[in-house]
């Protein structure tokens, strides 16, 4: 245990803790304005901004020794007996002095700049700079440079920080990116030929604290003041990033990753980043229809929760198919909803679509081959209610024993290559088959009812990653006119009153599946490890990641 | 707030004198000001036929122009300040990157909604590149909603009219091109 | 008998016509004096229809109408709908019936127009020998109308629209008769007619010889047509409306037209009671059965002029005057008015009693010099007394009271006094 002193606040520190002044700083509430230094990358104390004074308190005089110079909190580790300074005249006069060299250099081209309204170099300017200007404007533009198919570098906005260079260095170990030259002419670039082409490319135009990267899918689309941040997870594969969906007026705009130390860390993949183009595809189906002489027909919303559960009634055994991309609150309002109707309804997992190898970052980050998000969520109320796990299949083969009259199909992939003819064939013979997706497949044209649902990004519940992790989502837009998210339909069809409750039927849930007992209190922002009693037990390592 | 809060200031009524009590000469005196105002100078301006006077166009907050540099491209460069300082939410952009080597960014779309706007100015005020300008036309009228949502071009146009009576504001006030 | 039937049909369509043309044109009046007096132009553009020419706004009041008549006749669903649509039909009738008794002119000349035996005279029921009362009567159920329509519409405002109507019309019809009764006194008949008869006769109006009871007259009427300054039973600013908050369409406009109404009806009748009704020296006569044609014109001349002139001063006092508070009505009407036209009503009483003595003694001008001391005395008086200058501090709710003659002791000064 140590105690370090900041700006005549005590801070204790813990004996196997290294952290250094910023840090030790924003335990005591203070910030320290800084752009260099970053958590997850190595120090390099370029930017001098995090300048301190710093000294030591003799332990048994208690008399404080301040070092003349300022340091850079960054690279000071704050030892017990560690004192900083942060808010004297030498330190803001730093500050000031930081920010107008970094300004001098620095285009004035804020109403275009992307970064506007989260930029570090204009909101240190506000809080730490100074407020007249010793040098001439530059001009109002940028020269431009691509770094790769994802990101493009506003040479003149650089203030050298070299996150995005140490990034590609220790993170993702492409090394694409690097300084040229030398003193006030140095610059990004890539080599050339070897332009930034990682599969976590997007996170350098995060990383940057000015508009130096911007991001291409976003660039010039939306000014970020407007847009509104909803915490979420990403459902392009099983790892369960965390990120903020951010959206203006329903519309999606860009995720951006969200800390979460036991998943994703600070990143995230341009998989999962550009992946939520689906969510405005101009063919997203909407509005319900039946299938009736020969051909598909629109019918209300209202019709269709009416004459649903009559027809599954009176069709005999029925079929479930719960899709990976359906959340735990779903899955479990759907296996309610069959069962209640047929209580020996077989049950089965939707198709899980796997694309190559899982991929692993040199710092650990690991894309996953399984592109869905909830598999494991699935699995855990399949084994409580169904008993044996049964994949997709294993339900076609049940198909194929003609026992079945009717079938619940649940889509809400990103794309509609998850079935084909074959599969279409398999559950022609059905009576009456229900598919609820977002675009139009093989299976939905053979449908009885298509029902259009809902994306990740309007869904409310809670996935299960590879990790057994239980991460909340909120809904971030409201789905298209005509499209029911799918946890609306179940809500009604199960005739709850008013609007679906994603924690009403997690507690439901959690209380009925043990495995879920854990969920009853609710889940932190960080996330539920399910495993948490079995790891104790098998002392395994925690995750992966 | 109640009566007797303290910082409420009563205020009594003047007293009356006899005068006043009389009532009659007050009457009087009230007709002898409408009287004198009946047959007095009327400010009313018939419109169509007599223009109303626009004292100092430049400050004058009429219909919307955009821009167009020397070029004769428009001046926007998409910032959405204006959008943003716009208190009744009716100016709608949609940027893009501009077709020029010069500028990075430019409007694809602009519109204002001519019936949701306020004429506050805070458009103008706003505007880093003095795109944006109102003039001192005030008789928009159209037939329809959407004939009122003046689109880019149309906003262009304003400034084909406009630009010979009322040269761009930045220049007027003194300020560097 | 039909020949008197026709006659009476004939003068009914004449005033009718002239009223309801005059009320649609004194709409207009009143807009343009409003505008002149706000430095406006007023109403200028509406002119022949299907045309271009403008004639000053002159068919404004056609354009009004059609507007009227094409406008939706909403029926709110909450009213009393039998009520709802008697009461503008009650007010209408009651304001248009009054006319019966009042004269629009002197007489015709004796067989002036021929085929016709006996003499003419401008009024629809001739000879009809209790006129004022029947206009009493009759403007009394005026309130009927306004408080039928403010309780049917079921609508707090207009339901607190036609209590004050009905408080304020109650209230002012007291001062009214009053000066109405000096009136009478004087003339000994209940006639109209008699009245102008006996102002031409004596070539006296009785606003010379009546000061007191001529300003009581005139301020009565005001109010009794709910003009400004005590238009409260439509105050717009707090009531929205007043009674006809709820109405729209046909039946508005038939309330619009019957407030109009009353102030025509005013205005004659303080022209006729006050102003010598169709008299005026030197051009009409003064005789009430020789008449030459001239006269005869001339006399409905006269009256229609002095009519106009009284609508004009209604109008510009309307701009001149803001409103009463309605406890300041009250008290104008109760603490003030009665008094006066009891003042009033005793002094015409002691001057017809001693009339040959006061005369010989006086002679007519020193009667109405007396007339007119006595009104200054007494206007004076009121104006000492001042009933209307009331405590405007906020009253205090009681629990503040309560609170302060428990703390008497702490406190040296209360708090609404401290300055």
């Amino acid at each position: 245990m140590g105690t370090v002193i900041v700006d005549g606040i005590e801070v204790t520190v813990g004996d196997n803790e290294r952290l250094n002044g910023i840090q030790a700083a924003e335990r005591a509430g203070i910030d320290v304005p800084h752009y260099c230094w970053h958590p997850g990358l190595s120090v390099v104390a370029s930017c001098r901004m995090c300048l301190v004074e710093q000294g030591t308190k003799d332990p048994t005089t208690g008399k404080i020794t301040m070092i003349p110079k300022v340091v850079p909190a960054c690279q000071t580790p704050a030892k017990d007996g560690t004192v900083f300074v942060t808010n004297s005249d030498k330190v803001k006069q730093c500050r000031a002095q930081v920010e107008e060299a970094l300004l001098i250099d620095h285009p004035i081209d804020c109403p275009i700049c992307d970064k506007a309204g989260e930029c570090r170099l204009q909101d240190y300017y506000f809080e730490h700079g100074q407020q007249e200007r010793r040098a001439d404007l530059k001009p109002f533009h940028s020269p431009k440079r691509d770094m790769g198919d994802t990101v493009t570098l506003f040479v003149d906005r650089c203030v050298m920080c070299t996150r995005c260079v140490r990034f590609t260095r220790e993170i993702t170990g492409t090394s694409e990116l690097m300084v040229t030259h030398r003193g006030s002419h140095e610059e990004i670039d890539v080599f050339p030929g070897y332009p930034l082409a990682n599969k976590m490319s997007g996170n350098v135009v995060d990383l940057c604290p000015v508009g130096a990267l911007g991001d291409k899918d976003f660039m010039y689309s939306q000014r970020v003041w407007f847009m509104k941040s909803h915490p979420g997870v990403c459902t392009g594969c099983s790892t369960g990033c965390n990120i903020d969906v951010e959206e203006n007026q329903d519309r999606v705009y860009r995720l951006t990753p969200r800390e979460n130390m036991h998943v994703n860390q600070w990143w995230m993949c341009d998989e999962g980043r550009y992946g939520y183009h689906h969510v405005h595809a101009e063919d997203r189906v909407v509005g319900p229809r039946r299938f009736e002489g020969g051909k598909h027909v629109n019918v209300e919303w209202t019709t269709v929760t009416a004459e649903l559960k009559q027809k599954l009634t009176a069709a005999g055994r029925l079929g479930a198919v719960l899709s990976p991309h359906l959340t735990v609150e779903e899955a479990y309002l759907l296996i309610k909803f069959i069962r209640g109707i047929d209580p020996a309804a077989v049950l089965a997992l939707g198709p899980v679509p796997v694309v190559g190898t899982d991929e692993r970052f040199p710092n650990g980050f690991t894309i996953h081959a399984e592109k869905a998000p909830n598999r494991r969520g699935i699995e855990i109320l399949l084994a409580h209610f169904g008993g044996k796990i049964l994949s997709f299949a294993d339900f076609q083969k049940e198909l194929d024993a003609k026992t079945i009259r009717a079938a619940w199909v649940s889509g809400g992939y990103k794309k509609s290559d998850w079935n084909d003819e074959t599969t279409a064939r398999k559950f022609a013979g059905l009576d009456l088959l229900v598919v609820q997706d977002m675009f139009a497949s093989p299976l939905w044209n053979a449908a009885t009812y298509q029902l259009p649902g809902g994306s990740f990004a309007e869904r409310d519940g809670s996935y299960v990653n590879f990790q057994d992790r239980l991460q909340a989502v909120k809904s971030a837009v409201r789905p298209p006119v005509g499209a029911w998210v799918e946890g609306q339909l179940y809500w009604r069809l199960l005739e709850r009153p008013g609007l679906f409750q994603s924690r009403k039927a997690l507690v439901e849930a959690a209380t009925e599946v043990p495995a879920l007992h854990l969920a009853i209190e609710g889940i932190p922002a960080t996330g539920l490890d399910l495993n948490v009693n079995k790891l104790a037990e098998a002392k395994t390592v925690a995750a992966t990641v | 707030m109640k009566t007797d809060d303290p910082s409420v200031r009563w205020i009594d009524e003047p007293k009356l004198g006899l005068t006043g009590k009389m009532y009659l000469p007050a009457i009087i005196q009230g007709l002898a000001v409408t009287t004198k105002h009946l047959f007095g100078p009327k400010m009313t301006v018939s419109f169509p036929e007599q223009r109303p006077e626009i004292g100092n166009p430049l400050i004058y907050r009429g219909v919307h122009r955009l821009n167009k540099d020397e070029q004769g491209r428009v001046k926007c460069v998409a910032c959405f300040l204006c959008a943003t300082a716009c208190p009744a939410h009716c100016i709608d952009i949609i940027a893009a990157p501009s077709p020029w080597p010069d500028r990075d960014k430019y409007c694809e779309s602009f519109t204002i909604d001519e019936l949701r706007c306020i004429f506050c100015g805070m458009c103008e005020e706003a505007c880093p590149v003095d795109a944006v300008e109102l003039t001192s036309m005030f008789d928009l009228t159209g037939r329809s909603r959407e004939e009122m949502i003046f689109d880019k071009e149309k906003l262009l146009s304003v400034y084909d009219q406009t630009k010979d009576a009322e040269p761009m504001k930045s220049r007027v006030m003194g300020a560097s091109p | 008998m039909l020949a008197i039937s026709i006659e009476a049909l004939i003068k009914i369509a004449l005033l009718m016509g002239g009223l309801m043309t005059g009320a649609a044109y004194f709409v207009l009046l009143e807009r343009w004096i409003a505008a002149w007096v706000q430095d406006r132009k007023g109403p200028n553009r509406v002119g022949v229809p299907l045309t271009k020419i403008k004639l000053f706004g002159l068919g404004q009041p056609l354009a009004d109408g059609l507007k009227f008549i094409f406008k939706e006749e909403h029926t709110p669903r909450h009213v009393d709908k039998i009520l709802f649509t008697l009461a503008p039909i009650s007010i209408l009738a009651a304001a248009l019936a009054i006319y019966a008794v009042i004269p629009f002119g002197s007489v015709l000349p004796k067989d002036g127009i021929p085929g016709v035996s006996h003499q003419i005279e401008l009024i629809v029921a001739p000879g009809i020998d209790v006129g004022m009362i029947y206009i009493f009567a009759l403007s009394s159920i005026a309130v009927y109308g306004v408080i039928l329509g403010g309780w049917a519409s079921n609508s707090k405002y207009s339901l607190l629209g036609g209590l004050r109507s009905s408080a304020q019309l109650i209230a002012y019809e007291l001062p009214m008769g009053l000066a109405i009764v000096g009136v009478v006194l004087m003339t000994g008949s209940l006639r109209l007619e008699d009245v102008i008869g006996m102002q031409a006769a004596s070539g006296i109006w009785t606003a010379f010889s009546q000061p007191l009871g001529f300003v009581i007259f005139v301020v009565a009427s005001f109010a009794e047509a709910a003009r400004l300054p005590f238009d409260l039973p439509e105050a717009e600013q707090e009531l929205v409306g007043g009674y006809h908050t709820e109405y729209a369409g046909m039946r508005l406009i038939v309330y619009l037209i019957a407030e109009f109404l009353h102030m025509i009806t005013a205005s004659f009748l303080i022209a006729i009671l006050f102003l010598g009704g169709w008299h005026f020296w030197g051009i009409t006569g003064s005789s009430t059965t020789e008449v030459t044609w001239f006269q005869a014109i001339a006399r409905i001349v006269v009256l229609n002029i002095k009519i106009f002139g009284i609508i004009v001063f209604f109008m510009m006092i309307r701009w001149s005057w803001p409103r009463f508070r309605f406890d300041q009505l009250m008290s104008l009407a109760w603490k003030v008015m009665l008094p006066l036209g009891l003042v009033n009503l005793v002094a015409v009483a002691c001057l017809v009693e001693y009339q040959p003595a006061l005369e010989s003694k006086l002679g007519a001008v020193g009667i109405t010099a007396s007339m007119w001391g006595i009104a200054l005395v007494a206007w004076i008086a009121a104006g000492i007394f001042a009933p209307l200058h009331s405590d405007n501090t906020a009253r205090k709710d009681s629990f503040v009271l309560e609170a302060e003659s428990r703390n008497r002791g702490l406190r040296t000064t209360a708090p609404g006094q401290a300055t």
